[in-house]
């Protein structure tokens, strides 16, 4: 009430004059900010519930970068929507750095499924952290030995072969469709609430195939129950050195899950400066490459350039996958 | 045996280490707390504790983890029975007789049944995961879509056995469950189905419809009472029960510890389902099954030890094949893992004596659960001497907090309150509440394992009657649903012996 009464009493030039002075005063504070950011605690979002994969990133990436920012993180889950929840808060966070984001390969997914309502573009890469190759795996009894002679195989038995991922929609059933795609081979997709009951299936011998990750089966692999075929990355798998890649055999399939730290587009530059520098430094700590090897989880780290470069060519790749598919929107 | 051996040297290696000990005790204390509260649940305890287990030595972190996770499933049963809030979904169950019996003025004797079922089952649960785990890790690979779809057919046919006073509007309760855990993501295809563009629709808010319609509904209740001002001097009474009431519940709690057991075993069921189906079992070997839902402490009995010996279970198969069945052992694998013990079969070859100082330490968890679990009840009793005029706003305060901790999410709490008030009129016209948990838990498992049983069979529908475990399982589901009929013809000729449907269920 009293504002109001006092605002009506200046004159319209003092208001202007005023409501100048009080956006210089707010640039000011701005710039400052900036500055010195950060001067209060930093929220990361973690779309994936906690106790996951992402989840574990994450808590990890906090507690080094102690050590790099002035300022504590704390790590808050959002989950739901298969991660849309959660990426959509970061998207729509204030872009002001106190609020930043566990970006995971669904940003460049789900734009594509008419789920989501935002785009790559939305997110301001900081850095990515880890990055995990799709695989072909089989049953260490299954009679394929090579990756050529399992794809013969499903060759011969169109629609036959089926392979186990992490959901319809989910970054392994696309792998799955991608390797099908440069192959020339039809599998039976069959999708499992996430990788973990794939892989039991698979021991089971209920499934010929799955296409997740070899950080998912590493145990099995060690303990000769699984056996994996091939890697769909770039390059071979870190800790299993003898499986090639599918790229080696021929068949043109590199796909990648990944997570690093995004923030919302309009964040200012010396704000993500800092938060790059002091992701580098994390990334690149010793203690937190330690933890990330004894979950099984493979160090990845690429600056902001580089990451954003990968997440554009997955944006690409995503979109001509989900139409092929049939899962486009 | 060489397994003895192992478990006395881990008993010894324990003694020594008197930290973990303390650690243990700790995570127990701090399970039940995490129970008790509505919306917390033993995944997010363990969860939220892992990170600072990191810097312990194996022995006790894996242990304070191990403690959480026990006492989060039995500390759920506590608000079940005195407030009718059941902290966990395994307690859901546990509600429905436990409330019956503190309205009864018995609570004292519900928390304390429920406490020793809980340390007995669970007790079971861990031995059977020394001794037999190589011979049942089997079961978990038996289980593929067609045997988890029949489970869940069973399991969806308690419904009738949770029912209480009519079966009809159990009925109805159950299929409004159904429709409402079609809400959510396809689980096939992927499609949002019912979601009216609200991406937290993606998958149905179970926890904070529980809440709702357990706790939220129950305050609104006495919110609409009168409010007297004299307080109701309630007496809790003893806590241990007479050894003669106790030798009754034997049986029960030994039954339902070997059902919790397999049920923990079988990926994607957990505690919630081992609980239901303790009880459906306990209903069908009773001798008066009409007074299960009014206050039947073999209910209790059958529920808290069915649910806790399902913790053992749970983490047979993640030990010995390093397959995770549910959310709170994956996240213990993740600990197992981040100590250098990596799960699976090479684990008891290459670590035995460490992970029978695990198992040495699990039983120790159990008893503190014990010694904790008895000794906060007259405390935790203290609760019913509240005012209601106090107690219901605090309840509402609770289920709020809960509804928004599962997701971070205000909208959870907007559904959790829109269901309490459903849950306000559904009580007042007498509709029972589990049904619909019940069908919300074996609904989605139901679908996506039948869609998918049919993918892996290629379109045919053979499997409903080739596979044993599949065609037993829907057997015994069908004897459920029809057992109520044929009670009912029972009582109309009373010289019938009772035996044809205890033989049917074995």
């Amino acid at each position: 009430m009293n504002s109001c009464d006092s605002s009506r009493r200046i004159s319209r030039r003092s208001f202007s004059g005023l409501m100048l002075g009080l956006s210089a005063a707010m640039m000011v504070s701005t710039g400052a900010q900036a500055a010195d950011y950060p001067v209060k605690q930093i929220e990361l979002t973690v779309p994936y519930a906690a106790g996951g994969g992402t989840d574990l990133v994450a808590r990890a990436y906090a507690e080094v970068a102690k050590k790099h920012l002035p300022q504590a993180i704390g790590v808050v889950n959002k989950t739901g929507g298969a991660g849309t929840v959660g990426l959509t808060e970061i998207m729509a966070a204030r872009a002001d750095g106190y609020k930043i984001g566990m970006g995971t390969v669904e940003i460049a997914m789900l734009p594509h499924m008419g789920v989501a309502r935002f785009a790559v573009d939305d997110f301001t890469p900081i850095a990515r952290l880890n990055a995990e190759p799709g695989a072909i795996t089989v049953n260490a009894e299954a009679p394929w030995k090579t990756v050529e002679e399992f794809l013969a195989h499903a060759k011969a038995n169109p629609g036959k072969v089926r392979v186990g991922n992490s959901g319809t929609g989910a970054i392994w059933h696309i792998a799955a469709e991608a390797i099908g795609d440069k192959a020339g081979v039809k599998f039976n997709h069959i999708p499992y609430d996430g990788a973990n009951p794939a892989v039991t299936a698979l021991l089971g011998n209920h499934i010929e195939a799955v296409s997740v990750s070899p950080a998912e089966v590493v145990a099995q692999v060690a303990a000769g129950k699984l056996r994996i075929l091939a890697v769909a990355g770039d390059t071979r798998a870190k800790g299993f050195d003898q499986v090639p890649t599918l790229k080696e055999k021929g068949i043109d399939v590199s796909i990648y899950t990944w997570r690093g730290i995004v923030v919302p587009k309009r964040t200012p530059k010396a704000v993500v400066d800092v938060l790059r520098e002091a992701s580098r430094k994390t990334a690149e700590d010793q203690a937190f490459r330690d933890t990330l090897t004894k979950m099984n989880l493979t160090w990845a780290y690429v600056d902001a350039p580089a990451f954003k470069e990968a997440m554009d060519k997955d944006n690409v790749f995503f979109k001509t996958m989900m139409s092929k598919i049939g899962l486009a929107k | 045996m060489q397994e003895i051996d192992l478990l006395l040297q881990g008993f010894v290696n324990l003694a020594n280490d008197p930290m973990a000990l303390v650690l243990a005790v700790m995570g127990v204390t701090l399970g039940i707390i995490i129970g008790v509260l509505p919306g917390l649940t033993a995944t997010m305890g363990v969860a939220i504790l892992l990170p600072f287990t990191f810097g312990m030595d194996p022995v006790s972190g894996i242990l304070m983890i191990s403690g959480v996770f026990f006492g989060g499933i039995y500390g759920g049963s506590i608000t079940a029975i005195l407030l009718k809030i059941p902290g966990t979904p395994a307690a859901a169950a546990t509600a429905m007789d436990g409330y019956a019996l503190t309205q009864k003025g018995q609570a004292g004797i519900a928390l304390g049944t429920a406490t020793i079922s809980s340390c007995i089952g669970g007790t079971i649960s861990i031995f059977m995961l020394i001794f037999l785990a190589p011979l049942l890790a089997g079961v978990a690979l038996e289980f593929s879509a067609a045997e988890t779809f029949a489970l869940a057919v069973f399991g969806l046919s308690i419904i009738t056995s949770v029912s209480g006073e009519s079966l009809i509007k159990g009925l109805i309760a159950g299929f409004v469950g159904l429709l409402l855990s079609t809400v959510g993501l396809d689980p096939m295809a992927g499609f949002p189905r019912y979601t009216g563009g609200f991406t937290e629709l993606f998958n149905v808010p179970f926890i904070p419809v529980m809440i709702g319609l357990f706790a939220a509904s129950e305050a609104f209740k006495s919110l609409g009472q009168e409010q007297t001002r004299h307080e109701i001097k309630v007496v809790i009474g003893r806590i241990i029960p007479p050894w003669s009431v106790f030798r009754g519940l034997i049986l029960t709690i030994l039954r339902s510890s070997g059902l919790g057991v397999i049920v923990g075993i079988i990926p994607g069921a957990g505690a919630d389902i081992a609980s239901f189906v303790a009880y459906n079992e306990a209903k069908r070997f009773s001798k008066n099954p009409e007074n299960f839902g009014k206050g039947e402490l073999k209910a209790v009995a059958a529920c808290e030890s069915g649910a806790n010996s399902c913790t053992g279970g749970d983490l047979l198969p993640m030990m010995t094949l390093g397959i995770p069945g549910d959310a709170v052992t994956a996240v213990m694998l993740g600990a197992l893992t981040m100590q250098g013990l990596q799960p699976g079969p090479l684990l008891f070859k290459d670590h035995a004596p460490l992970v029978f100082t695990l198992f040495a330490g699990m039983l120790f968890c159990y008893l503190a659960l014990l010694v904790v679990g008895l000794n906060s009840l007259r405390l935790m009793s203290k609760v019913l001497e509240m005012p209601r005029s106090v107690l219901s706003p605090l309840i509402l305060a609770l289920c709020v907090v809960g509804a928004y901790a599962i997701n971070n999410s205000m909208f959870d709490v907007g559904i959790m309150l829109a269901v309490g008030i459903v849950g306000f009129f559904m009580q007042r016209w007498d509709y029972p509440p589990s049904p619909v948990v019940l069908a919300l838990i074996m609904g989605p498992m139901a679908e996506s394992s039948f869609r998918r049983a049919l993918s892996l069979s290629n379109g045919s529908y053979d499997f409903l009657y080739t596979r044993p475990i599949t065609a037993g399982l829907l057997l015994v589901a069908l004897v459920t649903l029809l057992l109520p009929v044929l009670r009912r013809r029972k009582a109309a000729v009373p010289a019938d012996p009772l035996s044809p449907q205890a033989s049917a269920a074995q």
